[in-house]
């Protein structure tokens, strides 16, 4: 007995078997990758995606409404790789992330493919304002995960909440059926998009909640819970500081040492080596199970595992990051900064070295590449790793 | 080396050539382009040829119009435009000057 998955496939739905499913999913990502750049990706997706259930409807009669996973690997095998054009992907490593700006000729017609992609806020299957929810459906990753690494980075570094909010505020609300779908840059309900919102639980959460007062409710106590912890881990964060000052020697008139431009940038630097580390260890435990292809000793469940990675790299991270605060502290008058500012720079400083790192790799380092181009697929795979552990559970 | 692997390149590089030529013909769509290359040493699959009509279509080189088909959703059916046949002409001639150099080329 398999499971079946019903699937929209130019506007026809076809039931598959799941591991079929699975396949024509990985295909449809893997297309989509590839074609990355291409201005008129969309509609060459839509147009396989077409192909495809054609291939589909030769397979079935009354008899037979199934495709076999069987079936959807001949079908695809027939399909054959899609390639990208020998022209586009040399301007398409050449402009990198600006997906659909390069359309000027072909938006200037009725065609509906190079559409630019914007971020927005999205309101539906939101948590709170949608900031997560539109930064998934702009960079193609489950919201999920959005959410996570928020939580994430507010426990490690606080500065998630200040960013959180800072965007709420500036990130304009898709309202418009155009906005929407400039969020996430489809001009059309894809079979890839359809899967998206069915894998991410989306039509599941709107059922959880059967009425506007259960909704807010929750709502209300998911807020009231992250305040608290905003305020212990300041709390934490101020004692933290507190029992370093004594060690530092005492105040400096302004910017007096002059070790403290040395130091800077290089606790900058090993904190963002460090975060990429600790990323990469991340996202190898969420999607295979295994950290580097080392599998984690039997009896600990992956949750254990990721909680303890992340106790690991705070454990080394904790007195860098005290390190430069009190850099900070001192290198710019001290207590005329208040703690939240300090925050704020500090995760923006992180952050950019981490970002310089980044992209340092992708430019020199051509497996680093390839890496960063398989990014959405890992993605997708550690939200169903999670989302089976959380149901399993 | 078989000669079909030494050739991938220059056939993939023909393809354009093939996929213009068939299109001049008559109004197709693509399951008709890829049986008519089928029967040759050109053939390919649609994951090749979607891409690549996009491009061609891109550069102005065919059109398509949707036309209902008998069995299932409409389909798209591609022709050449005036440029499309301008450089069909253009590549014709360019061949018949290369498949000339090859057969001449070292006899007496």
């Amino acid at each position: 007995m398999n499971k079946v998955i019903t699937i929209n496939l130019g506007g026809t739905a076809y039931q598959l078997e799941e591991g079929g499913f699975d396949a024509l999913r990985a295909y449809l990502d893997t297309a989509a990758a590839r074609l990355q750049g291409n201005p008129d990706r969309d509609e060459i997706i839509s147009d396989i995606e077409q192909a495809i259930g054609e291939k589909f409807r030769a397979l079935l009669n009354s008899y037979k409404t199934v495709v076999t996973a069987k079936e959807v690997s001949a079908v695809l095998a027939d399909m054959g790789p899609i390639e990208a054009e020998p022209g586009a992907t040399a301007g398409a490593a050449a402009t990198g992330t600006g997906t659909g700006s390069a359309a000027p000729e072909s938006g200037a017609t009725h065609q509906p493919g190079g559409r630019p992609k914007r971020l927005y806020r999205v309101y539906e299957g939101a948590m709170i304002s949608g900031v997560c929810n539109g930064i998934g459906a702009y960079a193609n990753i489950d919201p999920t995960l959005v959410r996570l690494a928020f939580v994430v980075l507010t426990i490690f570094w606080g500065a998630g909440i200040a960013v959180y909010f800072a965007m709420a505020i500036i990130v304009p609300s898709a309202r418009s059926p155009e906005e929407k779908a400039a969020a996430s840059g489809a001009a059309r309900f894809t079979a890839q998009e359809f899967i998206r919102r069915a894998r991410a639980g989306y039509y599941d959460a709107m059922k959880s909640f059967p009425d506007r007062h259960a909704r807010r409710e929750w709502k209300r106590r998911f807020k009231q819970e992250m305040r608290g912890w905003r305020t212990a881990f300041r709390q934490e964060a101020s004692q933290g500081a507190a029992s370093f000052r004594p060690h530092w020697p005492p105040p400096w008139t302004p910017g007096a040492h002059p070790g403290l431009g040395v130091a800077l940038p290089l606790f900058s630097l090993l904190h963002g080596t460090l975060t990429i580390i600790w990323l990469c260890a991340l996202i190898s435990l969420l999607a295979t199970g295994a950290l580097f292809g080392l599998p984690l000793p039997s009896g600990i469940p992956v949750w254990v595992g990721l909680i303890l990675l992340m106790f690991v790299f705070g454990f080394f991270a904790w007195p860098l990051k005290m390190a430069r605060r009190a850099v900070y502290y001192h290198g710019f008058g001290g207590p005329g900064w208040t703690w939240p500012f300090i925050f704020v720079v500090d995760a923006l400083v992180w952050l950019a070295f981490a970002a310089v790192l980044i992209w340092l790799a992708r430019h020199y380092l051509p497996q680093a590449r390839e890496a960063v181009h398989h990014l959405p697929a890992v993605f997708h795979e550690a939200a169903d790793n999670v989302r089976d552990w959380w149901n399993k559970k | 080396m078989s000669l079909d692997e030494k050739f991938f390149a220059i056939k993939k590089g023909l393809l354009e050539f093939l996929v213009l030529k068939i299109v001049a013909g008559e109004k197709v769509y693509v399951a008709d382009i890829l049986r008519q290359l089928s029967e040759t040493e050109f053939s390919t699959q649609e994951g090749t040829l979607y891409p690549l009509l996009s491009k061609m279509r891109r550069e102005g080189l065919v059109d398509y119009e949707w036309k209902e088909s008998d069995a299932g959703p409409p389909r798209k059916y591609y022709e050449l435009t005036a440029k499309g046949r301008e450089h069909l002409r253009e590549t014709l001639d360019y061949w018949g000057k290369i498949s000339g150099t090859v057969k001449n080329l070292g006899q007496k």
